[in-house]
C-alpha cells in the first residue's frame, strides 16, 4: 500500500514537471511573447528595455529562468505577475479558489440531485413517453454550450426582464463572500449554479438511466425481485446502489477539473472572480506567472482526483485490489 | 446598424452644440461606481502607462504643471499646478526655473518640498519609467541615469529649499518641456517613495482623492484626501463625489448592462458595437461622445518588399476604403475618416488628402471622398510588385479582424496574393514593432500622450524610434529619412519662439509623410461614454476622457 502511494506521488511529480516545462517552453517559443517590452511600457528606450530585461532575469538562460520561476512558485511563493507587478500569483489563486468552490459545489449538488431523480424516473418508466421526454431534455441540456446558456440567462435576468417582478431580485453580476452576506452569496450564485449544472444533469441522467436499465437483467436484481421485494425497493436499494459506481467515478473527475478551473466559461460569463476567470485573464494577457500558477493548480487537482477515484475503485470493487 | 449609426451621429451633433451644464447647487457627496473588465496594472504613477489607471491618477497626483482640466480645446494645454506659475524659458530654452507653491500637503499630511520634486525626477530613472528615455532624456545628466539608474544624481534638476525653486537644465531647447512635465510620469511623490515598482501599494498624492485600496484583480477604492484644498481650479479642481469605487471583473457586454441597470455609473471599456443601437435608442441622454487624439492606421514596412517600393505604398493609400473602416468601427458617430498623419484638432493639422478619387500629390483635396482602385492597380503594375505575397497582421479583436478581411480583399483587388494573420491583442503591437518578425503590413492604433503633433510624427516615423530587432520600436514602418528629420528638428526648435512657424513646419512634415506614404492613416476614433441616469455634470478632457472629480452623482 505504501509503495502504491509513493508510486502515485512520484507519478504526480512527474506529471507536474512535464506540464510546467511544456507551458514554459510553449510560452517562450511563441513569437512576440517576450514580456520585456510589455513590462517596460510603450516606447521604452533600449536602455530601459535592457534594465527591465536584467531586473526580471530575462537575460539568463532559459533553464535558469525556469528553475527561478519554480523556486518562486513553490518554495518562496512570491512569484509576481508580469502584468500587474504587485500581484503575487500564489495568494491570488488561493483567494480565487473559494469562489470556484462555491460555484462548483452548488452546481454539483444541483446536478447530482436532478440527474439521480431524472435517471431513476426514466429507468423506472423506460419506454414510456416520460422516459423519452426526459432523455430528450437531457440531450438538449448537453447540446447547449454553457457560455451561450449563460449569456441568454444574463440577457433575460439582467437585461430584458430585469425590472419585471420575476427577476427584480437578481443582483448584478459578480460575487459576494458567503461569510459576509449569505443571502447575497446565494442570490449571486443560484443562476450560475443552474447554468453550469444543466450540461451535467443531461450527461449524468442519461448515464445513470443506461446503467440502471442494464442492471435490470443482472442476477442480483432477479434475486431481489424473487425475494418478493417491491419494485421501488429493488430499483432504489439494489439497482441504484450498484449503478452509482460509474456515476461516482465520473463525478470525481468532473468535479476536480471544474474546481481546478474548468468552469472558466461560466465564471467569465457571470463575472465570478474564480480560478477559471484568472486563467482566462492570464491567457488573454499572456501573463506567464499567472498561467503557470493556474495550470499547476489545475493539474494538482486533476491528478489528486485521479488518485482518489482509483482509491474509491479499490474500495468499491474487490477485483481491482 | 445603419439606424444605430444615424442615432449616434445625431447624438454627437446635439452634444457638440450643447454647452456644458453649469455646476450649481450642492452636489458634493455620494460614491461614483465604475466598472472595468480587468485591472489597470501597477499603481505606480511613474511606471503605469495604461489610460485606465492614468484617468484615475489625474485626480490623485499633481506635477509642477498639469493639463488644464477645463473641457475641450483648453485641456490640450499645460497650466501651472504645484508650481505657482509657468516659467519663461531662459538660456534660449535650455533652462526653466519653477517656484514651488506653498501650503500644499500630501495625503499623509506631509508638506510638499523642493526635495520631493527633485527626488521624483530622479525616481523616473530609478524605476525605469517607460518615458525615461524619451520625454525626460533631454535633462542634463539623464543619459548617465539611463545607463546607471542606481547611482542617478540627475544634475540637470536642482532644488533650492530656501527659495523654494526647482531649476531644470536641458541639453537642448524643447518646445514640449512643459507638456512633458504635465505627463503622469512626472508626478511629484514624497522623496522617500521606494525606488522600485510600487505594485499594489499606493504612494500619497496631492490631488483631491487618495487611494484607499487597490487590488489589480478585484478593484480599487478612493476617498477624499483630507489635506487637499483647491489652489488652482484649472489645474486641480476639488471633487464632487466623496468616494470612487472601481470594480474589475465584468466583460464589456455585462458592463453596459450593469450601467443601464444603474448598478454602476460608468464603464471604462469601449461599448461593444452590437450595443450601439440600444444605447442610441433607449439611453440617448446617458451617452456622451468625445473626440480623442487617436488614429487607426496601416504601417507598411519600407524595408521589405513589396512596400519598399513607393508606388506600392501609394497604391494601398489609393485603394483603401476608409469609409468601410469607419463603418467597422461603428460609423460616423464613433470615428471620423483620417487621411493624414497628424489627427484633426492638433496643431499642424491642415486638411489635406492626396489619396482620394481624382486627387494626387499635385492636386490634393481637403477631405477623402472615395477609393481609387483603378489608379491603385496601375501603380502596382508600374511598381513591378504585382502578384507578390503579402501578409497583413491584425490584432485578434472582432473590429480589427473585420477591418483586416476588408483590407485583405483590397490588397487582392490591386494585385497582391494577400493573407491576414490575426495575433493575440496582448502581443500584436510588440510583434509588429520587431523588425526580426519581418511584418510587411500591419493594422494598429496609436494614442497621443499630449496634444502635440510630434506624438504622431516623430514617435511613429522618427529615426530615433526605429530600433531594429527590438519589441519596442514604435516606428513600425522602419521609416527614416534625413529630410523629414530635418523638418521635425526645425519644428521642435522653432516652435519655442514662434509657435505658428512651428505648426507650419509640422504641417510640412505631414505632407512629406503623405508623399512618401510609409503608412496609410484610416480613421480617427472617438470615445463613447455611457453613464448612469444619476450621473450629472459630465466633464471630459481631450487627453484623459471623463474627469472623475468633476462629475456628480445624485
Amino acid at each position: 500500500m505504501l509503495m502504491a502511494l509513493l508510486g502515485r506521488l512520484g507519478q504526480t511529480l512527474l506529471v507536474l514537471l512535464g506540464i510546467s516545462v511544456l507551458v514554459f517552453a510553449v510560452f517562450f517559443a511563441t513569437p512576440g511573447a517576450d514580456p520585456t517590452a510589455r513590462i517596460a511600457g510603450r516606447n521604452a528606450s533600449p536602455e530601459t528595455m535592457a534594465a527591465v530585461r536584467h531586473e526580471y532575469g530575462f537575460d539568463r538562460p532559459l533553464p535558469v529562468q525556469y528553475l527561478r520561476m519554480m523556486d518562486k512558485l513553490f518554495v518562496t511563493r512570491d512569484l509576481s505577475s508580469f502584468v500587474d507587478h504587485g500581484q503575487k500569483v500564489v495568494p491570488e489563486v488561493l483567494r480565487a479558489a473559494p469562489v470556484t468552490l462555491s460555484l462548483v459545489g452548488g452546481a454539483a449538488a444541483i446536478w447530482v440531485a436532478a440527474s439521480v431523480t431524472i435517471g431513476t424516473i426514466a429507468a423506472a418508466m423506460r419506454g414510456s413517453w416520460i422516459d423519452r421526454g426526459l432523455m430528450m431534455l437531457g440531450l438538449v441540456g448537453i447540446s447547449m454550450p454553457v457560455f451561450w446558456l449563460g449569456e441568454v440567462a444574463n440577457l433575460v435576468t439582467q437585461s430584458r426582464y430585469h425590472h419585471s417582478w420575476l427577476f427584480s431580485w437578481v443582483p448584478g453580476l459578480g460575487y459576494v463572500s458567503l461569510w459576509r452576506d449569505p443571502s447575497g452569496w446565494f442570490a449571486h450564485l443560484v443562476i450560475p449554479w443552474i447554468v453550469l449544472a444543466v450540461l451535467f444533469i443531461g450527461i449524468y441522467g442519461r448515464v445513470l438511466r443506461a446503467d440502471l436499465v442494464a442492471s435490470f437483467d443482472e442476477d442480483f436484481m432477479r434475486t431481489a425481485r424473487a425475494k418478493g421485494l417491491s419494485d421501488s425497493r429493488v430499483l432504489l436499494h439494489h439497482g441504484l446502489r450498484t449503478s452509482m459506481i460509474t456515476f461516482v467515478s465520473l463525478f470525481g473527475l468532473d468535479f476536480a477539473q471544474l474546481v481546478g478551473g474548468g468552469a472558466l466559461l461560466t465564471e467569465v460569463v457571470f463575472g465570478l472572480p474564480g480560478v477559471g476567470r484568472l486563467t482566462y485573464q492570464a491567457l488573454n494577457n499572456l501573463d506567464l506567472p499567472l498561467i503557470m500558477a493556474t495550470v499547476m493548480y489545475s493539474a494538482v487537482f486533476v491528478v489528486l482526483a485521479n488518485a482518489v477515484v482509483d482509491l474509491v475503485y479499490l474500495l468499491l470493487d474487490p477485483r481491482t485490489r | 446598424m445603419p439606424s444605430a449609426m444615424r442615432v449616434l451621429v445625431v447624438l454627437g451633433a446635439l452634444l457638440a452644440t450643447c454647452p456644458a451644464l453649469a455646476a450649481n447647487g450642492d452636489h458634493r457627496g455620494g460614491t461614483l461606481r465604475i466598472t472595468a473588465d480587468a485591472g489597470a496594472g501597477t499603481i505606480d504613477p511613474q511606471i503605469n502607462y495604461f489610460s485606465e489607471m492614468i484617468q484615475v491618477q489625474v485626480v490623485v497626483y499633481d506635477g509642477l504643471t498639469a493639463f488644464s482640466k477645463h473641457p475641450g480645446e483648453a485641456s490640450n494645454h499645460p497650466v501651472a499646478d504645484l508650481a505657482d506659475a509657468l516659467p519663461e524659458p531662459q538660456d534660449g530654452g535650455r533652462t526653466y526655473v519653477f517656484h514651488l507653491r506653498d501650503g500644499i500637503r500630501f495625503s499623509d499630511g506631509r508638506a510638499v518640498t523642493v526635495d520631493d520634486v527633485v527626488a521624483s525626477f530622479r525616481r523616473i530613472f530609478k524605476v525605469h519609467a517607460p518615458s525615461s528615455g524619451s520625454f525626460y532624456a533631454g535633462i542634463v545628466g539623464a543619459s548617465d541615469c539611463l545607463k546607471d539608474a542606481e547611482h542617478c544624481t540627475l544634475p540637470g534638476v536642482q532644488g533650492d529649499a530656501a527659495a523654494r525653486t526647482v531649476t531644470f537644465h536641458l541639453t537642448a531647447p524643447d518646445a514640449e518641456f512643459l507638456d512633458k512635465l504635465a505627463f503622469p510620469h512626472a508626478y511629484v511623490l514624497p522623496a522617500d517613495t521606494p525606488p522600485h515598482d510600487l505594485g499594489n501599494d499606493p504612494a500619497p498624492g496631492t490631488g483631491p482623492y487618495r487611494f484607499v485600496s487597490y487590488d489589480s484583480n478585484r478593484g480599487m477604492v478612493l476617498d477624499r484626501n483630507p489635506f487637499f484644498h483647491e489652489w488652482n481650479a484649472e489645474a486641480q479642481p476639488d471633487g464632487y463625489v466623496d468616494r470612487i469605487e472601481y470594480s474589475f471583473g465584468l466583460d464589456d457586454e455585462a458592463e453596459v448592462t450593469a450601467v443601464e441597470n444603474g448598478q454602476f455609473d460608468t464603464l471604462y471599456d469601449n461599448v461593444p458595437l452590437d450595443r450601439y443601437g440600444e444605447i442610441g435608442d433607449r439611453y440617448t441622454d446617458q451617452v456622451h461622445i468625445e473626440d480623442v487624439f487617436a488614429l487607426y492606421y496601416l504601417a507598411m514596412n519600407v524595408n521589405l518588399p513589396p512596400f519598399n517600393n513607393l508606388k506600392a505604398r501609394q497604391a494601398v493609400n489609393y485603394a483603401v476604403n476608409r469609409r468601410a473602416m469607419q463603418t467597422f468601427y461603428g460609423g460616423e458617430g464613433a470615428a471620423s475618416i483620417a487621411c493624414q498623419y497628424i489627427p484633426a484638432g492638433l496643431p499642424g493639422h491642415v486638411p489635406y488628402c492626396p489619396y482620394s478619387r481624382g486627387a494626387d500629390n499635385a492636386h490634393p483635396v481637403e477631405h477623402w471622398a472615395a477609393p481609387d482602385l483603378a489608379r491603385a492597380r496601375q501603380l502596382v503594375a508600374e511598381s513591378g510588385t504585382e502578384g507578390q505575397h503579402v501578409t497583413l497582421v491584425v490584432p485578434n479583436r472582432a473590429v480589427e479582424i473585420a477591418m483586416g478581411t476588408n483590407l485583405q480583399n483590397m490588397l487582392r483587388a490591386i494585385g497582391y496574393d494577400a493573407d491576414v494573420k490575426p495575433i493575440a491583442f496582448a502581443i500584436q503591437f510588440n510583434y509588429i514593432q520587431n523588425s526580426s518578425n519581418k511584418v510587411q503590413i500591419s493594422l494598429t492604433d496609436w494614442f497621443a500622450d499630449f496634444a502635440r503633433p510630434s506624438n504622431f510624427v516623430s514617435a511613429l516615423y522618427g529615426c530615433g524610434n526605429f530600433h531594429p530587432g527590438s519589441d519596442s520600436s514604435p516606428n513600425v514602418s522602419g521609416y527614416c529619412t534625413p529630410a523629414l528629420e530635418d523638418v521635425m528638428n526645425r519644428a521642435m526648435s522653432e516652435s519655442l519662439a514662434d509657435p505658428a512657424r512651428g505648426d507650419a513646419l509640422w504641417a510640412q512634415a505631414d505632407r512629406m509623410l503623405s508623399a512618401d506614404a510609409p503608412g496609410a492613416p484610416l480613421i480617427q476614433i472617438k470615445k463613447i461614454d455611457l453613464v448612469s441616469k444619476r450621473l450629472g455634470h459630465y466633464t471630459a478632457t481631450n487627453l484623459y476622457h471623463m474627469l472623475f472629480s468633476q462629475v456628480w452623482v445624485r
